[in-house]
């Protein structure tokens, strides 16, 4: 990459975040009360929202993992980014409920919800807080990796030094707004991603003729060795439905993000920051169609890539992380520009999400939840300490510590959906999900979720598929058997009204 | 269609469903776990939509039984094809797609976008309306007076 490049990207990317924390520094002035700063509650509209928990969800491994995923091993990933379907079906299943939560108690976290369904039961919250902050310190510290990684890959400096320019102004103007400039940054963030996908996508098919040359090149490029002795082997049966995985990991990359987005924060917390249930639907459709083109986006990179390499264009790919990078070389300076803003946009994101969740969960539900009563006019105050707190250390853990960040790396998605399933899915959609059911569930959670990484236990599930996933419907599972086996429980009318909306 | 009082057999469902999907995913049948997948996600948006126990007959039929239909047939499509080119390359494409990868992108991604989201924001006052919500927002009022 030449200098000039180089300097182009680095003040695009600049501008990004100059841009972002404008917003986050404007925003302050909105989050004035408990409500605003940790859930901007009943504050937006259908775009912001609709923007934001597309740039929440689709994170960097978005868009670098999982073009180098289908690029190595076919499109069973695909499943995973072709599922805008996701939000209509979470906002369908949950969204009027979680709304509807706002109005009858103060609701400004996931905690607060709890209390009101569980009558202020503090296993549940406290259990329910560690498992939903493993899952998003483990988001957090993938995306300050890889966005620290990136910039100083790029520009030749240490990563603490991108790390802290980055995500330090980051953690500044995320501690400085909460949850209200935090969403109106990922919507920025969310558009410039958009914009991304579409001049690449059009760059895709302009460039390779479409769908059917990429099938018909890497149906006959066999084994191909480049100049830098790597070698890639094609087949047909890398662009069939599964790729090359075994079957249960397309089941797995369909059932959990499709079902399991109802259980990620990026989308549980947007359903209680719009002004009016009746936006969802809104919001669904610019979800939708913002999340198809950064979805097609990563699935276009990984195609470009394939078709680069199998015509002998490029040599194979070192590693598949470099497929969306090798399709932006390829085309030019421009698109090299969009790609690491995209890229960094979308790392900015997904961290400023996880930090506000993260840290929400940790300064306000864990406390209570541990009997910790801070008074609510200082709640802000101590949030605000912790969150600053909270990104430095994760700034410097996540670059200095390459094992902590694997370990993170296998909290995520999944974990997520084990601990939020049985206390927000069971637990507003289902009356007769009691306290009891509900506790078991997440220790049933938190143990599956722990136990893989216990030094010397060897524990593994006795099945192909992935931890989480069978964490997921154990979790579920003991729920329901534990509620249905235990005393009913009388629900407050308030709730009862919630239950039958 | 009243679902009230069949809640507690489709929460055993739902857990029934996960387990079955583990299960069946594990020795290798994954299209039949996927199909009972849409089964898992159909009762779920059964249980969402429903309004003081009633499922809207319209919202049913569009979009969740049409989504169902289209990503049942698009598993098990993909799954046909995936056999039937098996270590081979395939004899035609579906606008330049792998006919196995082709309902993935028609049925699975495009048409689910067209069913839920689409049929979402067509039908939101199936699922609730300005009237719901003012009468949802009322009870509130009334129950905190009385309060």
């Amino acid at each position: 990459m030449t200098h000039t490049t180089v300097l182009i990207i680095v003040f695009f990317c600049a501008l990004m975040i100059a841009v972002s924390f404008g917003i986050g520094v404007w925003a302050k002035k909105k989050a004035t009360t408990a409500q605003a700063y940790f859930g901007g509650t009943a504050m937006f509209g259908p775009l912001a929202v609709g923007l934001s928990s597309m740039a929440g969800i689709a994170s960097a491994f978005a868009l670098v993992g999982v073009p180098g995923i289908i690029y190595t091993s076919g499109n069973a990933m695909a499943f995973w980014m072709l599922s805008g379907a996701a939000f209509a079906m979470s906002y369908i299943i949950l969204g009027k409920k979680v709304r509807a939560m706002a109005e009858i108690a103060p609701i400004s976290s996931l905690g607060d919800i709890c209390d009101v369904r569980f009558n202020n039961n503090h296993v549940i919250k406290a259990l329910m807080s560690i498992i939903i902050c493993l899952g998003c310190v483990g988001y957090l510290a993938a995306q300050i990796s890889a966005g620290s990684t990136l910039i100083a890959q790029l520009v030749d400096i240490p990563p603490i030094v991108a790390g802290f320019l980055i995500f330090g102004l980051l953690t500044v103007y995320t501690a400085l707004s909460g949850e209200v400039g935090g969403l109106l940054s990922q919507a920025f963030q969310g558009f410039i991603m958009v914009l991304a996908g579409l001049v690449l996508i059009i760059a895709f098919f302009v460039v390779t003729g479409g769908f059917g040359p990429v099938l018909e090149a890497v149906s006959a490029a066999g084994e191909v060795t480049g100049s830098n002795g790597v070698t890639k082997v094609m087949s047909a049966g890398l662009l069939d439905a599964w790729g090359t995985m075994p079957g249960g990991i397309s089941l797995t990359w369909m059932l959990i993000p499709i079902l399991g987005c109802v259980g990620q924060p990026q989308c549980l917390t947007r359903m209680y920051a719009v002004k009016s249930p009746r936006d969802l639907p809104k919001a669904g459709l610019v979800t939708a169609v913002t999340h198809t083109i950064v979805g097609f986006l990563a699935v276009v990179a990984a195609y470009a890539a394939l078709w680069l390499v199998a015509t002998g264009t490029i040599d194979p790919l070192v590693a598949g992380d470099q497929a969306i990078y090798a399709f932006a070389d390829y085309l030019g300076i421009w698109a090299q520009v969009l790609v690491y803003a995209a890229v960094l946009a979308a790392a900015l994101s997904s961290a400023s999400m996880f930090l506000t969740s993260s840290s929400t969960l940790i300064s306000k539900d864990l406390t209570s939840a541990l009997g910790i009563k801070i008074a609510p006019e200082k709640q802000i105050k101590v949030s605000r300490i912790f969150m600053f707190a909270l990104g430095a250390v994760a700034i410097v853990v996540s670059i200095y510590s390459s094992e902590m960040v694997a370990l993170l790396g296998t909290f995520g998605w999944g974990t997520l959906v084990s601990g939020t399933f049985p206390v927000f899915v069971m637990g507003l959609l289902w009356e007769r999900c009691n306290e009891k059911g509900v506790m078991c569930g997440l220790i049933v959670s938190f143990v599956f979720n722990i136990l893989p990484l216990v030094p010397g236990l060897g524990f593994a599930f006795p099945s192909a598929l992935p931890g989480y996933f069978i964490t997921s419907a154990l979790a579920i599972a003991v729920t329901v058997a534990v509620s249905l086996a235990t005393p009913k429980q009388k629900l407050s009318p308030k709730m009862d009204a919630v239950m039958k909306l | 269609m009243n679902v009230s009082k069949s809640k507690d057999l489709i929460a055993v469902l739902i857990a029934a469903l996960w387990i079955a999907c583990i299960v069946i995913g594990t020795v290798g049948s994954h299209v039949v776990a996927m199909v009972l997948g849409v089964g898992l996600m159909f009762l779920h948006l059964i249980l969402g939509v429903a309004k003081n126990g009633v499922v809207s007959k319209k919202f049913l039929i569009y979009p969740i039984l049409i989504w169902a239909v289209l990503w049942i047939v698009s598993f098990v499509l993909s799954g046909y094809y995936a056999d039937l080119f098996a270590n081979t390359a395939p004899t035609f494409t579906i606008l330049g797609f792998h006919p196995s990868f082709a309902p993935t992108i028609f049925l699975y991604w495009i048409g689910g976008q067209l069913t839920l989201n689409l049929g979402h924001y067509l039908l939101q006052d199936e699922w609730l309306s300005e009237k719901d919500w003012e009468d949802f927002c009322a009870e509130v009022r009334t129950l905190e007076e009385v309060k």
